[in-house]
């Protein structure tokens, strides 16, 4: 449909009754060479003709693994690893004292409830060997904190 | 409105049955649309070493393109917007043509750049010389008018479909064509009053 706002000159080319028009079509007409054709030929045909499955799709199985992975990391979080099971006798257990040379690592958990009892207290005590008492007992009170129940060996 | 131009557009329909595996469609479309490309190319980077590389490129993007095929415009409008952007990657790629970049107002004189290689005096001498005075003045229009004038010689696209190649307003691409017929009337001889000619049509032409 013709713009009525096109200047005369403009419109008049561009109905096709333009000289310009008539005389660029005119002009010869080069071609590709025979062997721009026969590539273009050719990457066309080598291509797989076979056009992709529009039904197969990676997302579906994408989203249930995202699922599934989601799943497991929070009931890792909501549970965490089995607690220490309590010993049915009083007698002290004998601690492997780690000694870190270098503050004892910190499980990156989100609160103390969360933390592995026996390990903490393996933490409390290799912080007491190495003298760092005040901390020890920092860690000691949120051991209390978490696990009030918790029997814990007179030599704590 | 899809599905009408669908059936209207009789190539976009060997485009389709080319992405489903119809490899006669595309030995269609290809003796229908090489020449028009070829043209296309050569005269708007006015050099025919690199015209041949782009031309190459063009028909590749569109064979590795061809599954994701949907027909949302003509198909010269979808196989030229890919010779478009070819082109533009092209120029690019000599940081020496940053200077033609042409300046806001088409009306000024287009900056001084430093000449890229395939722009080098005696190759572009070399070009125009075996073009005529026609072919010759197309060469010397800025890029965006030449292309917008070769776009229309060469498909019959409108100014719509021009803009939409081009990614440019249907203004702009109308301001490029007006001014591009404007500077290549004068740049010619006076020409004769057009006679009763027939309207152009651009359905499939048989190229030799």
């Amino acid at each position: 449909m013709p713009d009525k706002r096109v200047p005369d000159e403009l419109d008049e080319y561009l109905r096709g009754a333009s000289a310009l028009s008539h005389q660029y079509q005119r002009e010869s007409a080069p071609l590709p060479p025979h062997a721009l054709d026969r590539w273009v030929q050719n990457a066309a045909r080598l291509q797989p003709l076979k056009a992709p499955r529009r039904s197969q799709s990676l997302a579906p199985l994408a989203f249930a693994a995202s699922v599934l992975l989601s799943v497991a990391l929070v009931l890792a979080m909501v549970f965490g690893p089995p607690a220490a099971k309590k010993r049915a006798d009083d007698k002290p257990q004998v601690l492997q004292v780690r000694m870190y040379r270098t503050v004892p690592p910190r499980a990156a958990v989100t609160s103390p409830r969360e933390r592995n009892p026996a390990a903490w207290l393996e933490d409390i005590s290799a912080l007491r060997h190495a003298g760092r008492n005040s901390e020890a007992d920092i860690e000691m009170r949120r051991f209390r904190s978490a696990y009030p129940d918790y029997l814990i060996p007179n030599s704590e | 409105m899809l599905l009408t131009m669908n059936l209207l557009d009789e190539d976009a329909g060997l485009m389709l049955r080319y992405r489903d595996g119809d490899a006669a469609a595309f030995s269609t479309l290809y003796a229908e649309y090489k020449g028009p490309l070829y043209r296309y190319l050569l005269r708007h980077v006015r050099n025919a070493g690199a015209a041949a590389d782009l031309f190459q490129e063009v028909w590749s993007r569109l064979v590795a393109a061809r599954a994701r095929y949907e027909p949302r415009a003509k198909f010269a409008t979808f196989l030229f917007h890919i010779a478009h952007n070819c082109a533009m990657d092209f120029f690019r790629r000599d940081v020496n043509l940053r200077g033609e970049i042409p300046a806001q107002d088409l009306d000024s004189p287009p900056l001084e750049p430093e000449v890229p290689e395939y722009q080098r005096p005696d190759r572009l001498a070399e070009f125009v010389e075996q073009q005529s005075a026609l072919l010759a003045a197309v060469a010397a229009l800025p890029p965006e008018q030449r292309e917008a004038f070769l776009l229309r010689e060469e498909t019959g696209l409108s100014i719509e479909e021009i803009a939409r190649v081009t990614n440019v307003p249907v203004e702009t691409a109308k301001s490029r064509l007006r001014y591009a017929i404007r500077k290549l009337k004068k740049s010619l001889s006076p020409l004769q009053e057009p006679e009763a000619l027939p309207l152009r049509t651009y359905a499939r032409q048989p190229y030799a």
